[in-house]
């Protein structure tokens, strides 16, 4: 009888301590602050492959940039322990980087992406626990080159 | 751990550098190389007034250092700077780990302006691309 409660009572105290994420270190779903920034970088690969698709003309200048976007995000899902399915871009959204647009305007909207996407990267930077500083201080430091080729 | 005084060092490399890669430059090439020194001998003040203020003793400049290659025209002078700003970069990046606060704002800063500069420097030298996917990574 007495240990038929200790069980039960045992049952009740370990469920929502499961819930609140103290004891389920490897539970994948469980959120990480860099979540937001990961899933923002995935959405900036897929404007890159917008771009590039509709100007394939700006492919030999926005490919790198991409690329690294696309590494950022690896490295990123790596860390946090997110499955390679978290990589894929979804398709862009309508009305972004239409086909037959001018060069000109591309660019500016990347250059102006990559700003928002560097603050971002900083904000988390300076937030960040000492074991990540060093990767996110390289993906603030890249898109700051991205916003120097993209003019 | 890099501390303060492995960050004072690159500095001090990295304005000797300057003054053998300057001299190998005309026009906006050496403008911009004016400009990174002065942003380099900036960094290096900063540190030397950190250091001393905390009681430390700041360590000075060698009289000379190596270079890696020998700079002998623009070609390789670009080459150099764009390796000294990957070197500092570097230095300064393994440096975010142990800082917070306002200090970790001044060193990511740094890490920043060094990329930019290394990004600047490729784009003269007419390296494509102009960008690495991780600054201040070691390769």
């Amino acid at each position: 009888m007495l240990r038929a409660a200790t069980a039960v009572a045992g049952a009740a105290v370990t469920a929502p301590l499961a819930g609140c994420g103290l004891f389920d270190r490897d539970d994948p779903e469980r959120p990480d602050p860099l979540d937001p920034l990961l899933d923002s970088t995935v959405r900036l690969v897929g404007r890159y492959d917008a771009a590039i698709a509709a100007q394939p003309e700006l492919a030999e200048r926005l490919t790198p940039l991409r690329d690294a976007h696309q590494a950022h995000a690896k490295a990123l899902a790596q860390l946090i322990g997110r499955p390679a399915s978290r990589l894929s871009p979804s398709p862009a959204p309508a009305g972004s980087s239409p086909p037959g647009g001018d060069a000109a305007a591309t660019l500016a909207e990347l250059r102006i992406a990559e700003k928002t996407a560097r603050d971002e990267a900083t904000a988390a930077c300076l937030a960040a626990p000492a074991d990540r500083t060093a990767l996110l201080g390289s993906i603030v430091a890249a898109r700051a080159t991205h916003q120097e080729v993209l003019r | 751990m890099t501390d303060q005084q492995d960050l004072l060092a690159a500095e001090h490399a990295a304005i000797f550098a300057y003054g053998v890669i300057g001299a190998h430059l005309t026009g906006a090439a050496a403008a911009a190389a004016r400009n990174a020194e002065a942003a380099h001998r900036a960094l290096r003040d900063a540190l030397v007034l950190r250091l001393s203020s905390g009681g430390g003793t700041p360590t000075p400049t060698d009289p000379v250092y190596a270079l890696p290659f020998p700079v002998t025209d623009q070609a390789s002078a670009l080459r150099l700077a764009i390796e000294v700003e990957e070197k500092t970069g570097a230095v300064w990046r393994s440096a975010l780990a142990s800082t917070s606060g306002k200090e970790r704002e001044t060193t990511l800063a740094a890490l920043v302006d060094c990329a930019v500069r290394a990004t600047r420097f490729r784009r003269t030298a007419g390296i494509t691309p102009a960008t690495v996917t991780f600054p201040g990574r070691p390769e």
